[in-house]
């Protein structure tokens, strides 16, 4: 902005001004190119209040993108998906990982993204393990092993947070695989790196390690924060992973989310088998109960151990207990709610006729930007862009769907 | 697929392209090279690397010789063999289409490589010799023609006796044995044809062990009737080799030089000639086994010295006489052909024991010219006049120098060449300087610049004009085309080269992301000028400098990384100050270096470990120089190169005097300024370096110019259309630590999914082709006429 007025203002007639103005302007040079991008455009003053808000074209343009999104994930349902994944989380903390590129550095950043995908994890597959390595001086230190709880890994990997040292592709994978080696033929094995650094520093032949690791069938995915290594690509083709490298925070973001939803399944990855699991009830423990061991609410079906919280296993049968809503939870991967369809494209003659009035039969709002309303294709009912959001990420069901089958259901028994 | 090309001026050609998709310049280029062929003309058109060059080229001169079979042969001359193996190889899959397309009957083609022997040899006892020249040797001393007249000789006398005993006899006796490829192959005679397809080297070899041919005489036989011949610049250019190999070739033939952004210098080089003390030395030797040899031809055979002395006086035309069909292949004349008097030799070198004493008298001369202590320099005119004062050798003996030798070998019966090569080298030289007055000069530098106590004394016979080796092609034969990544600016080649060009244009790739990305890096981040100037360049703040952009490049970039210097010295200057200074660690922290030495073993040890530590995702940072042997030859493409700096820009040494002679005969004959010819000549290097990143439209690279004198217009102007145009302003005059935010940018947006969809509008498949066509927005290649047919009448797939 500054750059318009200084070559506005060279109207002196002293040449040797005029230069040094040109000089100047062409040092700098770099900044023209966030003038093209013109990112103030997207900014309009509030006629009522005078404050600054994101102005309306932004907005839809960012919940195109969103919506999008949800409509290819929508697509990938029907695929077959691992229930019970065990994955691990790769933490690259080696001294890439202090570059300070993202706010205040990629180590924070990082961090951050990872703690909340491991929450998002458990929250959109309660019946997995997970568990963290991180990378860092050139070893592998597995920092949890594969456990069911969120927070355990959280604070262990907020602990951990300290960069150091080189990356090493070749340890990292080797400690993953092994540990992966003893799950159950029925589980998923993943690994998902999260990757600051550009070389990995190997004691050996990293190749033979990445063949290991596809002939164990386990599922490798990176996601870089800077730029693409080869040998990280290759890795996640050659075992059937994603690869992304992302372009801010937010999109390290996006990307590292993307892997909270289960993949679709390789053909011979896992089998298909009966698993024992054990629905646990809370009963909590008398004040004076002399107890051995752990002091959880939970009572194992199988052996009446104490267990501290669902889902997990067994400490004393190793018998898997969950609850019946992770159960639930887990199996919406399966079946997920078709993408709705745009509603103003479809009914622009309707809008014509002189219904204005239209209103979200969810929230029951009246919808004012009619360009981002959408329609179920089941039930014809149109929802606004927010209950959309809401219907598709969270709540996993159709709600005028489900009530319509609910009252078929109870229309034919009775 | 097959499409059609029009530029509205004569018959539309139907080219037959064996993929599903073109390119938008690949059509364009066919479009100039249509102009061309139809002009009967020349061309010079600079399209870049990873454009499928090469194909285009091919599948347009192949279907324009189908449409037009007047039209002759293809001559695609390439710079090294894996080029020649590439394009053998791309002709492969055209020939499959064709023959697809067409049928095996109409599309009947030949097309074949030619190296030189030791690529090509299948006898295991000649081809297991070490250097091309034992190669050649070994295989003359089985394959004259006089060796073979012998050794008939000797099986007929010997008849009675065994095979075995024979052989135990070896070479000593006069040459008994024999290459078994080479007898089967004369046995053959006109039997011995390859079939038509299309033989790559090792092809070739194969076909040679199976029919028990030698395969680099069947090869050379079948020049004549193949369609297309893939084979070294030097077999076009050099008139030693040329006048062996070429000179059966019809007028009407396309000769196309890939890769010709240095056809100057092979031109100079074909017609330059050092001599050096230990050369002189070496034909000083020669001459007295010259002598010893024609000593004892006069006591056992003087019948043949008088039959040449004979053949002499009737005049050099007649030499053809002496020719017989063996593999001896004498030296030819470096003299271009049309510049050869067809008169008879003087009267003071027909006999053989005058001629050696002239050679004599001229060595001597020559190296009493050597003991000078300073710098002379002269034209070849004041040469062969000082020389005619002192050693009583004129001009015109001089010249007919060459084929007298080559003569009196013959007549010998000498068949290791590599013994002769110092006298051959003198006589060349002798040639040279007696048929050329004008566009050479003689520089003579006793001593090494960088070491002036230790005496080196070479005499250089510099070629100023490389339009004098390559006259003869343009004018002999119909169409020839340059082409190359970096030909910019176009217009100046025409003027070097000394030739009208019927198209010269310079091709953009058109791409569907920006995935190269120049950059010119003009100061460090304390704000001070970086550049390899001669004043500054040692200025330790430059080198810092210099050094930062490596160790910000090395954290931003992954996988490989390559860096050009302007010369070794410079390298190693610096690198030992980034090895003081720490900067070399901080490197080395992030990456592993590497470093292109002179010794080309050394080289190609360091390039292959840098591809293994690419490979294995350590990544690695190679160090070499612009117009080194890395610069010209090695791919850095893919992950083996995400980033290229050029360190300065790599002018030539401008204190070399023979620079400096053809610098001032440009300026008098062609009048090309000094620096414009000087920094034409850098920047093309400069291109030619950071162009080794990109190999393809799929491969990303960023190409750091790291030199403030890259900013200024008359630097960047001369850079190829496809660097400039993405030479943002964004991009100029930015300072390191700008230079890696950008660095870190692109490499991140490189990095995201590229999916096939988005490249739809680079690339034309069929369907697109038609669709163009049908709309009539491909205007340009496909005029009114054309348009008004149906489509799918234009278009088969």
């Amino acid at each position: 902005m500054t750059l318009i007025g200084a070559e506005g203002g060279g109207s002196e007639s002293d040449s040797d001004e005029i230069d040094a103005e040109r000089a100047q302007a062409s040092l700098r040079a770099w900044e023209k190119k966030y003038q093209s991008e013109r990112a103030w455009e997207d900014l309009e003053e509030d006629p009522l209040t005078g404050r600054l808000r994101v102005n309306a074209r932004a907005v839809e343009l960012r919940a195109r993108e969103r919506r999008a999104k949800m409509a290819s994930a929508a697509l990938r349902g029907g695929a077959a998906k691992g229930m019970m994944r065990f994955a691990y989380v790769v933490v690259d903390l080696s001294r890439a990982a202090n570059e300070e590129d993202f706010r205040p550095n990629r180590l924070s950043v990082v961090g951050h993204c990872a703690a909340a995908f491991v929450r998002e994890f458990f929250n959109q597959n309660p019946l997995s393990q997970l568990g963290i390595i991180v990378a860092r001086n050139g070893v592998a230190e597995r920092l949890t092993e594969l456990s069911g709880s969120p927070e355990a890994h959280c604070a262990a990997l907020r602990n951990a947070l300290d960069a150091s040292g080189d990356f090493s592709l070749q340890n990292t994978l080797n400690a993953a695989r092994t540990s992966l080696k003893s799950i159950p033929s029925y589980g998923s094995r993943e690994v998902l790196y999260i990757m600051s650094s550009l070389a990995t520093c190997d004691p050996g032949n990293v190749w033979t390690e990445i063949q290991a690791t596809k002939a164990a069938k386990v599922r490798v995915s990176v996601v870089a924060v800077a730029a693409e290594l080869h040998v990280a690509r290759r890795l996640s083709e050659e075992t059937g992973g994603t690869y992304g490298v992302s372009m801010n925070a937010d999109h390290l973001d996006d990307l590292i989310m993307a892997h909270a939803p289960p993949p679709p399944l390789a053909e011979d990855a896992t089998k298909s088998c009966l698993v024992q699991m054990g629905f646990p009830q809370k009963k909590h423990v008398s004040k004076d109960a002399l107890i051995v061991g752990t002091r959880g609410d939970y009572v194992c079906p199988r052996c009446s151990g104490r267990i501290d919280e669902l889902p997990s296993q067994c400490t004393v049968c190793r018998l898997t207990l969950v609850s019946s809503p992770h159960l639930a939870r887990s199996y919406h991967h399966l079946f997920p709610v078709p993408a709705f369809k745009e509603y103003a494209s479809r009914n622009v003659s309707a809008k014509e006729s002189g219904i204005v009035a239209l209103e979200c039969s969810a929230c029951l709002a009246s919808i004012t930007d009619a360009s981002l309303a959408s329609e179920c294709e089941h039930c014809s009912n149109v929802f606004c862009f927010a209950c959309d959001i809401f219907i598709h990420e969270r709540l996993h069901n159709c709600p005028h769907c489900s009530c319509a089958t609910h009252v078929e259901s109870r229309k034919k028994a009775s | 697929m097959r499409f059609t090309i029009d530029d509205g001026g004569s018959a539309p050609i139907e080219v037959f392209f064996p993929y599903d998709s073109v390119y938008p310049e690949q059509v364009a280029y066919m479009r100039e090279m249509k102009r061309a062929l139809d002009a009967r003309g020349h061309g010079a058109v600079e399209m870049p690397t990873g454009t499928g060059k090469t194909i285009t080229v091919l599948s347009m001169c192949v279907s324009y010789q189908l449409a037009h079979p007047e039209v002759g042969k293809i001559i695609y001359c390439t710079r090294t063999v894996p080029e020649m193996e590439k394009v053998l190889e791309e002709m492969k899959a055209l020939q499959a289409y064709i023959e697809k397309e067409l049928g095996a009957e109409t599309a009947r083609m030949l097309s074949l490589g030619l190296s030189s022997r030791k690529n090509m040899c299948v006898n295991p006892a000649v081809a297991d010799e070490g250097s091309r020249e034992s190669v050649d040797g070994r295989c003359r001393r089985l394959t004259a023609s006089w060796v073979r007249e012998r050794r008939l000789e000797r099986q007929a006398r010997d008849a009675g006796r065994t095979v075995a005993a024979e052989d135990g006899e070896g070479d000593n006796e006069g040459g008994v044995s024999c290459c078994d490829w080479f007898e089967e192959f004369e046995t053959a005679g006109e039997k011995a044809v390859l079939p038509p397809g299309v033989y790559t080297l090792h092809d070739l070899r194969q076909f040679g062990r199976a029919k028990k041919w030698c395969p680099y005489f069947l090869a050379r036989n079948m020049i004549s009737f193949a369609n297309v011949i893939v084979y070294n610049y030097q077999y076009m250019l050099d008139p030693k080799v040329a006048s062996l190999v070429s000179s059966a070739l019809e007028k009407e033939c396309v000769v196309v030089f890939d890769e010709a952004h240095n056809i100057d210098n092979v031109c100079i080089e074909a017609l330059s000639v050092n001599l050096r003390q230990q050369t002189l030395e070496n034909a000083g030797r020669s001459i007295t086994s010259l002598n010893a040899r024609i000593d004892k031809a006069k006591q056992t055979d003087e019948r043949r010295l008088r039959q040449e002395y004979e053949r002499l006086v009737n005049g050099l035309a007649q030499q053809g006489v002496l020719a017989r069909g063996g593999g001896e292949d004498m030296l030819m004349n470096p003299v271009i052909p049309d510049d050869i008097l067809r008169e008879a030799v003087p009267g003071n070198i027909r006999r053989a024991e005058h001629f050696v004493a002239v050679l004599k008298r001229f060595v001597e001369y020559l190296k009493f010219r050597l003991q000078s202590t300073q710098v002379e320099q002269e034209t070849p005119t004041a040469f062969l006049q000082h020389c005619a004062a002192n050693a009583g050798i004129d001009g015109k003996t001089l010249k007919f120098c060459y084929d007298r030798l080559t003569s009196l070998l013959k007549t010998l019966e000498v068949v290791d060449m590599d013994e002769y090569n110092a006298l051959s080298l003198v006589a060349n030289f002798a040639a040279l300087v007696g048929t050329y007055s004008k566009g050479f000069a003689l520089i003579l530098e006793p001593y090494d610049e960088r070491y002036p106590n230790i005496p080196d004394p070479v005499l250089q016979l510099a070629c100023l004009d490389a339009s004098l080796a390559i006259k003869p092609v343009f004018e002999r034969f119909q169409s020839v085309f340059i082409t190359s990544g970096t030909l910019s600016p176009i217009d100046l080649y025409p003027k070097l080269l000394g030739f009208n060009p019927v198209c010269a244009k310079s091709l953009e790739m058109t791409l569907t992301r920006e995935c190269l990305c120049p950059m010119v890096i003009t100061r460090g981040a304390d704000q001070q000028a970086v550049s390899t100037k001669f004043d500054v360049r040692d200025d330790p703040n430059v080198i810092q400098n210099y050094g930062r952009i490596l160790v910000g490049l090395a954290q931003t970039v992954p996988d490989g990384i390559v860096a050009f210097f302007v010369s070794y010295s410079y390298m190693e200057n610096i690198v030992s100050k980034w090895h003081e200074t720490g900067i070399l660690r901080e490197i080395m922290q992030h990456k592993l270096v590497f470093i292109e030495t002179t010794d080309v073993v050394e080289t190609s040890l360091a390039l292959d470990n840098y591809r293994r530590a690419c490979n294995c995702g350590r990544g690695a940072i190679f160090l070499s120089v612009a117009r080194g042997k890395v610069a010209e030859g090695i791919d850095f493409d893919r992950h083996y190169g995400r980033a290229v700096v050029m360190y300065g820009v790599p002018y030539q040494y401008t204190l070399s005097r023979i620079l400096r002679a053809r610098l001032e005969y440009l300026r008098e004959t062609f009048q090309i300024k000094e620096s414009d010819f000087l920094a034409f000549d850098a920047v093309r290097q400069a291109a030619q370096c950071v162009g080794r990143v990109i190999r393809s439209k799929k491969d990303y690279g960023l190409m750091v110019f790291a030199d403030k004198r890259y900013n200024s217009q008359d630097k960047r102007g001369k850079l190829p259309g496809w660097i400039t145009s993405h030479l943002h302003e964004e991009v100029l005059n930015l300072s390191t630590d700008m230079a890696m935010q950008v660095a870190r940018t692109f490499m991140r947006s490189m990095s995201q999914p590229f999916s096939h969809d988005d490249s739809k509008k680079s690339l034309f498949d069929q369907e697109m082709l038609n669709r163009l066509a049908a709309e009539g927005g491909y205007r340009e290649a496909l005029p009114a006429q054309a348009r008004k047919l149906a489509p799918e009448i234009m278009m088969h797939i």
